[in-house]
């Protein structure tokens, strides 16, 4: 019972980064019909703006924190501006490529300047953990489930109290209609990819000192939390969130009572079963796509 | 002047010439409507003036200013509002949040927008009910209902209406044309419509499209008056196609 408890801390805790990935896939499928393959990239960039900052030159945990994560609110509207704008008018092919494309760069770009060997970032807090009962719950994990609680109850808050929130709502369910209304589709689909930049670098900043800082580690999460969005239900807010947090648990505990090897093997098996049995996912299709 | 002025209008999707040299003007204060078969034009005019489709020639005057080439979100804050073809409510959104977001347009704070919103279920009292279903749970009547009120949330000047009646039971086409003409004592409307009889039952005057021209305008009475244009535009004298 100790190690079960055990177990769905830390495959919460995982999960939770896998959530917020996905959260980040789901939020610009939404608003622009298209698969982002550089979701993962923008976790990676995110760790090692911390690593420039924080190890690098020194600055305080903190202080590196708020500015990677301001640097990754440009980044996002770089990445908006240069990848998708000037291909919005084509169809969303061209888009995929681009940001396949985009990964790509990104990636090489990072492994120019800092060679394939894999960087180490300190976690937030100096103690490593407490222990609760029979649980050990590592400081770095409770910090990871705390900001992804946050985010989740912020997230809703924003687009479904918020006016803003339903513009950008509207806008991911008809841009034409949207436009009509005199909502600014291409101002709300930038703060889309503000917004999933910084929530996917949050994500990265919040795992790297858990795995490895390295060029691979964005597209290992984005893999899973790609997964994470079909088990959830593809486009569904809810079932990214959900499919993030039962994946991580699933891997966990595969990797604990079955074989370690096979740890995120469990993770694809899964997404294999629900693509054969359950392709619509947890949560399904519940809004139809136009009335 | 007219408060829209529409000249030698031509629009093209691709090879396809859809309006090929349209004029009609549309005098303040008053409802005209636009009448004509599936493909005449009718939509494609409508698109134009809100900015959907790009005129390639031709000029289009509101309150005597170029508008033609202006984008969407531009021109209904210039104060034209374009409730479409097919309703297109929001399906994820409830009706109230649908009807604010008609008041994008302006620069308003949310609660005004609200009290407003919560004002417009007085001319729809049918949807008050439903002010917190989801868009894709109503009936096409209320669809309706929703698309005119968030058209109307934009305060237009001018209300261009696509097709109001379309796929709509006769009792609520009544309803639906009911409002168009409590509307009219405050918005200048340009309508589209299939069904000639309602269409110009509610209008000062009306144009009937044939494969993107204007081939007859005048009062309803005059347009009834033709005998030949009244058979193949209009339906028939007498009949009713609601």
């Amino acid at each position: 019972m100790d190690l079960v408890l055990q177990l769905l801390f830390t495959g919460i805790g995982i999960g939770a980064v896998y959530a917020l990935v996905a959260l980040g896939f789901v939020l610009i499928f939404r608003a622009t019909n298209v698969v982002n393959f550089a979701q993962g990239e923008f976790s990676m960039v995110a760790a090692y703006l911390m690593v420039v900052f924080s190890v690098d030159l020194g600055w305080p945990y903190w202080l590196s924190f708020l500015i990677a994560l301001a640097g990754m609110a440009l980044f996002g509207v770089i990445f908006n501006l240069g990848v998708y704008y000037p291909l919005r008018h084509r169809t969303y092919l061209p888009v995929i490529i681009a940001t396949i494309g985009a990964s790509i760069l990104l990636s090489n770009s990072v492994l120019a300047i800092y060679g394939p060997q894999p960087q180490v970032l300190q976690g937030w807090f100096d103690t490593p953990g407490i222990q609760l009962g029979p649980v050990y719950l590592d400081s770095q994990y409770l910090l990871i489930i705390g900001v992804t609680i946050l985010l989740v109850l912020f997230n809703f808050w924003f687009f479904e109290k918020t006016l803003l929130g339903k513009k950008l709502q509207a806008t991911s369910q008809d841009k034409e209609m949207a436009s009509l209304l005199g909502i600014s589709v291409s101002t709300m689909i930038m703060i889309t990819f503000i917004y999933s930049a910084v929530l996917g670098g949050l994500a990265g900043i919040l795992v790297a000192p858990v795995l490895f800082v390295s060029i691979q580690m964005g597209s290992t999460i984005a893999l899973k939390a790609f997964a994470a969005t079909i088990i959830g239900g593809f486009g569904d807010v809810a079932g990214a969130i959900v499919g993030g947090l039962a994946l991580g648990v699933i891997e966990t505990f595969g990797a604990a009572y079955i074989s370690v090897p096979y740890k995120d093997g469990f993770a694809f098996l899964v997404l294999i079963a629900f693509l054969v049995f359950r392709p619509q996912g947890i949560f399904g299709e519940r809004v139809a796509e136009k009335a | 002047m007219p408060l829209l002025e529409i000249r030698n209008l031509v629009v093209r999707y691709g090879e396809i010439e859809a309006l090929r040299g349209v004029t009609i003007a549309v005098e303040q204060g008053q409802v005209v409507t636009l009448l004509g078969a599936n493909g005449a034009g009718k939509s494609t005019t409508l698109r134009a003036i809100s900015g959907l489709a790009k005129p390639a020639s031709g000029d289009i005057l509101f309150d005597g200013h170029s508008i033609a080439g202006l984008g969407p979100e531009a021109i209904v804050r210039l104060g034209i509002s374009h409730v479409p073809e097919g309703r297109r409510v929001f399906p994820g959104l409830s009706v109230k949040e649908n009807i604010m977001l008609g008041a994008s347009n302006r620069k308003v704070g949310a609660s005004q927008i609200s009290r407003e919103a919560d004002a417009m279920f007085d001319l729809f009292p049918d949807i008050r009910a439903f002010s917190n279903a989801l868009g894709w749970t109503l009936s096409g009547g209320q669809l309706q209902m929703v698309a005119v009120a968030r058209g109307l949330m934009a305060k237009p000047r001018l209300l261009l209406l696509d097709e109001p009646s379309l796929g709509l039971a006769p009792v609520i086409v009544q309803a639906v044309f009911r409002i168009i003409s409590q509307i009219r004592k405050d918005t200048t409307v340009l309508l589209v419509e299939q069904n000639a009889r309602m269409g110009l039952s509610v209008a000062d005057h009306g144009f009937v499209l044939e494969t993107g021209r204007i081939v007859l305008g005048g009062k309803p009475d005059e347009l009834w008056g033709n005998e030949a244009i009244a058979a193949a535009y209009l339906g028939g004298h007498a009949k009713t196609h609601a």
